[in-house]
């Protein structure tokens, strides 16, 4: 039985080459990858192609430069790395990418995009909770869009059956992750914010079900010894990403673990599970209207703060780090609220900016600091 | 003082109708009716057809912007957490709901509201709010009913990655007006009023009609319409095209802009002082309002080509939820590239303009993010030139009068080599 | 027992001795950062009129953004804590502290024991810092030790109002070509920073008393814009250049208690 630490070196290597990731799958398969942008994609229906669904988060410490041609210096930090990387060419072999369009930097973008690479757009419908059942249909008819277009562009043909089972292996994977994320915190003395993050990353470059496979490895290696006392101190984080590693790493430099995340690269995607239904693409509709607590699906009533405020007290964490991606407006209005909500509450909490683009952390680092001094 | 709106000129019509509609708040408020803060191209139809008072945000912080007061409102937004990114319109609008619910909560007014220079305006006891002109307006609804805790009435008009408007889009959004419509009952208390409603849309249209053939006079050449005017009539068209209030005055306007025109009156008053025509494609920056229309004026430039008024060119047959549904979400910002640079193209073309000024707003990431890809389309066509300058519609501290004059002359000089 | 205190900032290193957690036996303030000479020669400077080594010292607390590459620190710990800590031992009435440093600013919420709350920071943006007026007082050709005394001078104060320094640079170039008496334009770069840092307090909360330090509290227009934008008098902190060097001897004078328990 492998250790721990080897399955986490083997997460790391497949979260820090997505490249290699597309080619090997390419290799095995005979099917290449499709490109799947930042935020809540269908994915089980590109699975259920036999193509690898394959993530853009952009870079860790990218200069941008070309990039300037097409983007104003205050758009998103993640769209600008995006950019960067397509106009180097890094996208050109996928097979088509899917854009989602829950906000207005992500409207452009997915107008922005340059060839040769098809796109596929669609958009969330966002009167998700009043206007419920019209939403589900709006959003079904969005999703036979993009398979449709898939089906075209791939030359396969794509059917309910298959999705039904791509949801069946996503909800194993979701599954898997949530309990290895309360595993994480568990063995929080032995699984760093870096090793936890390499873990779930790695998800957005592996077909699911041998992600999966990995995950209940790494499950059964930790829990194959007792967990051993952690003395530091616990943080949830929230956001659209945490990274690069440089910043996982100072938390771990000053005491903290991550005992829980609701980041929209990590948990956001996989704290509810896509419902049962036999019209797969209706299932996926009902799982996005019925999907709380992201900044990018419109609540009226905000529950995101009141979900992290329960995440503190359900994993006993001593502060919550929001965790601002740069430019980023729906992060940006929540803000606020979760401040209000969090001192009505006595959550402590601490904010620090991400940026792709940072080479140098000195900032981050003085904040987090502080944070364990008064902690 | 007896207002006579049939003596009065359109521009008095316009301050007084801005002032009454206030007004109406205020009273619907004392009276017990309902008040809504509503975005500026949501549907008010619902909410007029069963007497709601209409107050618009966006306007409000325009006019707080052109009145020199959005400072004191961008502050208290910033002291709350609101990161100086977001759009100052909601910022603005945030701090002033901020310093209103102070007020509501301890019985005086915050020192900033009772110094403020923006028009005074009841508090909501619900919102709506249409994501046509951005999902920023999302979240700032969002934000106004979870800190005052009223509902929200959400018209989700999806982007139109393709184009024509796709029939699944249309049914989606007439079937939210119908939510709409049950949301409204629960709230009132009252069955809907669908006669008032077809009375509204009827208005709507009229209302609409009157705002298109005032911008046509900008097409005009000499055109007797500074379309900078039209950034302050767009007022009526946000706050009143449910009520008669717009048409009255739009109406007035354009008899005035035929009688301009025929009189061999013009924008810049002679005709030969017309230089050149440009296009301004943005808000207006309204902190700035004297120094870029003068920017402009002192080259010689008239604008006479933008894109905002085409936004409530609401066009749509009353009685037909589909076909009003299609009106709302048809707007050239809610649609694919392709659709949106080729609507622009004929806002140039047939405003007749040798230039465009590409306003890059801070606030509006939608607008300013495909700037340049629809200049260039444009440019391409026409071989019209363009340039960019950097502003903001009402934080003050994005603009700089000396780049922006710099700008308008290097498109003046490109603009008379071509000629 | 002998503590030592070094703050290496971006644009400064200062350091303290401090006898028995109470006493200042001496400090010095040499005007150059991190990555250059400065932090030996500031640890030259201390221990040149006492008659003590750096041996004598019996813990010894870095601080501030080269606080990782000083030699033979016991500990490293935050400009904030140190800050906060120098602060209220100096002004033990302290509850709001304003640091504006030469690449910073920060605000930092303390409560009756000193302990700290709350704190924010602007650490990406010149503007409302240290290096703003240092590019102002170039452009204006006013010496930066001089601008506090020029700005009393003014009848009215400009408007600076970019958030952007480079833009506010044009901002001011443009008002002294349209002839605006220097002093006002002086004031008006004063208010512009003192906006910025009143936008930090005010996200904490002002509570009484207001303490400024950082370099930028030796300025007495800024002091002044400050206070006119609070509506209320603040404490400019005594040494404002050195409380975070005093705060670090001061914290490692708490771990050399804590170590002999």
């Amino acid at each position: 039985m492998r250790t721990a630490k080897e399955i986490i070196n083997e997460f790391k290597a497949i979260a820090d080459n997505p490249r290699k990731a597309m080619d090997d799958y390419k290799k095995e398969t005979g099917k290449g990858a499709v490109g799947i942008m930042p935020v809540y994609c269908p994915e089980e229906i590109v699975h259920a192609s036999g193509y690898l669904p394959i993530g853009m988060w952009g870079a860790q410490k990218k200069q941008i430069s070309k990039a300037r041609t097409y983007l104003p210096p205050f758009a998103c930090s993640i769209m600008q790395s995006v950019m960067e990387l397509q106009l180097e060419g890094v996208y050109d072999d996928l097979e088509a990418v899917i854009f989602s369009v829950p906000c207005d930097t992500l409207k452009c973008m997915s107008q922005k995009w340059h060839r040769p690479v098809p796109s596929i757009v669609f958009t969330h419908p966002q009167n998700r909770k009043i206007a419920k059942d019209a939403a589900n249909v709006f959003a079904r008819e969005e999703f036979n869009i993009v398979k449709e277009k898939l089906e075209d562009i791939l030359g396969v043909h794509i059917s309910n059956k298959a999705i039904k089972n791509s949801i069946a292996v996503y909800n194993e994977n979701r599954a898997a992750c949530r309990e290895f994320s309360d595993v994480a915190a568990e063995y929080a003395a032995v699984v760093t914010p870096s090793d936890r993050h390499a873990v779930i990353k790695a998800r957005w470059f592996m077909e699911k079900s041998r992600h999966t496979a990995l995950v209940k490895e790494l499950i059964a290696a930790l829990k194959a010894e007792p967990a051993p006392e952690f003395k530091g101190k616990k943080i949830i984080v929230t956001g659209i990403q945490v990274e690069p590693y440089d910043v996982l790493d100072i938390f771990q430099e000053n005491g903290f673990a991550i005992v829980a995340d609701d980041l929209a690269q990590e948990t956001r995607n996989f704290r509810q599970d896509v419902p049962d239904d036999d019209d797969a693409l209706m299932a996926l509709a009902r799982a996005w209207n019925e999907f709380d607590g992201c900044s990018l699906a419109t609540d009226a009533n905000k529950p995101k703060g009141q979900m992290i405020i329960d995440a503190v007290k359900k994993y006993g964490a001593d502060a919550v780090v929001v965790c601002m991606m740069k430019f980023c407006d729906p992060e940006e209005f929540d803000y606020p609220i979760l401040l209000q909500e969090f001192e009505a509450a006595g959550v402590k909490n601490l904010y620090i900016e991400i940026d792709q683009e940072s080479t140098a952390f000195e900032q981050v680092k003085t904040r987090i600091q502080t944070f364990a001094e008064i902690l | 003082m007896e207002f006579n709106a049939m003596e009065a000129s359109a521009k008095e019509c316009l301050a007084y109708y801005q002032a009454k509609l206030d007004e109406e708040a205020w009273e619907a408020k004392k009276n017990g009716k309902l008040v809504c803060w509503s975005a500026s191209v949501a549907p008010p139809e619902f909410c007029v057809a069963m007497d709601i008072a209409m107050v618009y945000p966006e306007t409000h912080a325009a006019g707080a912007g052109a009145r020199k007061a959005s400072m004191d409102l961008l502050e208290v937004a910033d002291e709350k957490g609101y990161n100086i990114d977001i759009c100052s319109y909601a910022r603005t609008n945030l701090g002033y709901m901020e310093l209103l619910k102070q007020e509501a909560m301890t019985g005086q007014k915050p020192e900033k509201l009772a110094n403020s220079k923006a028009a005074y305006v009841p508090l909501p006891d619900l919102v709506i709010t249409c994501n046509n002109i951005c999902n920023t307006l999302l979240k700032w609804y969002e934000n106004l009913a979870k800190e005052l805790n009223i509902p929200c009435i959400i018209i989700d008009v999806p982007f139109n990655h393709t184009m024509p408007v796709s029939r699944h889009n249309k049914e989606y959004i007439a079937d939210q007006y119908r939510a709409a419509i049950k949301q409204l009952e629960e709230i009132t208390g009252r069955a809907f009023d669908y006669d008032k409603f077809f009375a509204v849309q009827e208005q709507v249209q009229r209302s609409v009609f009157w705002w298109n053939k005032v911008a046509t006079y900008a097409q005009r050449k000499p055109s007797p319409l500074n379309g900078f005017d039209l950034f302050n009539y767009m007022a009526l068209i946000v706050c009143a095209r449910a009520r008669d209030y717009a048409e009255i005055t739009f109406h007035k306007f354009a008899d005035e802009l035929e009688a301009k025109d025929a009189a061999g009156q013009y924008a810049f008053g002679a005709a030969e002082n017309e230089k050149h025509r440009v296009t301004w494609e943005g808000i207006a920056v309204w902190t700035y309002l004297g120094a870029t229309f003068k920017g402009l004026k002192n080259q010689g430039a008239v604008m006479t080509g933008s894109a905002y008024p085409g936004l409530w060119s609401l066009v749509y047959t009353p009685g037909d939820l589909e076909s009003m549904a299609e009106a709302y979400t048809n707007v050239y910002i809610n649609t694919c590239g392709p659709n949106r640079y080729e609507e622009f193209y004929k806002v140039v073309k047939n405003s007749k303009s040798d230039g465009i000024v590409l306003h890059l707003n801070r606030s509006c990431k939608l607008m300013g993010l495909l700037n340049n890809e629809g200049a260039e389309y444009v440019n391409a066509k026409l071989g019209v030139p363009y340039v960019s300058f950097d502003g903001d519609q009402t934080d003050p501290r994005v603009f700089t009068p000396a780049q922006y004059e710099t700008r308008v002359q290097a498109l003046t000089e490109m603009m008379d080599e071509n000629q | 027992m002998y503590t030592l205190g070094i703050d290496i900032g971006s644009a400064s290193s200062k350091a303290v001795i401090l006898k028995d957690g109470t006493d200042v036996v001496a400090s010095a303030v040499v005007q150059v950062g991190t990555g250059t000479s400065g932090p030996g020669r500031v640890l030259e400077e201390v221990f040149k009129d006492v008659d003590l080594t750096q041996e004598d010292m019996d813990y010894t607390v870095a601080t501030g953004y080269g606080r990782f590459s000083v030699e033979n620190a016991d500990k490293q710990l935050s400009e904030i804590t140190c800050h906060a800590k120098g602060i209220f031992h100096l002004v033990p009435s302290a509850r709001t502290i304003i640091d504006i440093g030469g690449q910073d600013a920060k605000a930092i919420q303390i409560d009756a024991k000193g302990n700290i709350q709350k704190f924010v920071m602007n650490d990406k943006c010149a503007a409302g810092t240290g290096r703003f007026l240092d590019v102002m007082s170039r452009v204006l050709e006013v010496p930066l030790d001089q601008m506090g005394k020029v700005h009393f001078q003014a009848k009215e104060w400009a408007q600076v109002s970019s958030t952007c320094t480079v833009f506010a640079e044009s901002e001011v170039i443009s008002q002294l070509s349209k002839g605006l008496p220097r002093e006002s334009i002086v004031a008006g770069v004063h208010q512009s920073v003192a906006s910025k840092a009143c936008a930090l307090a005010y996200r904490i909360g002002i509570r009484n008393d207001v303490v400024m330090c950082g370099g930028v509290a030796q300025n007495a227009g800024v002091v002044d814009a400050i206070e006119k934008e609070l509506k209320q008098s603040i404490i400019v902190a005594p040494h404002p250049q050195i409380t975070g060097a005093l705060g670090a001897a001061l914290m490692a004078y708490e771990e050399l208690m804590k170590a002999n328990k």
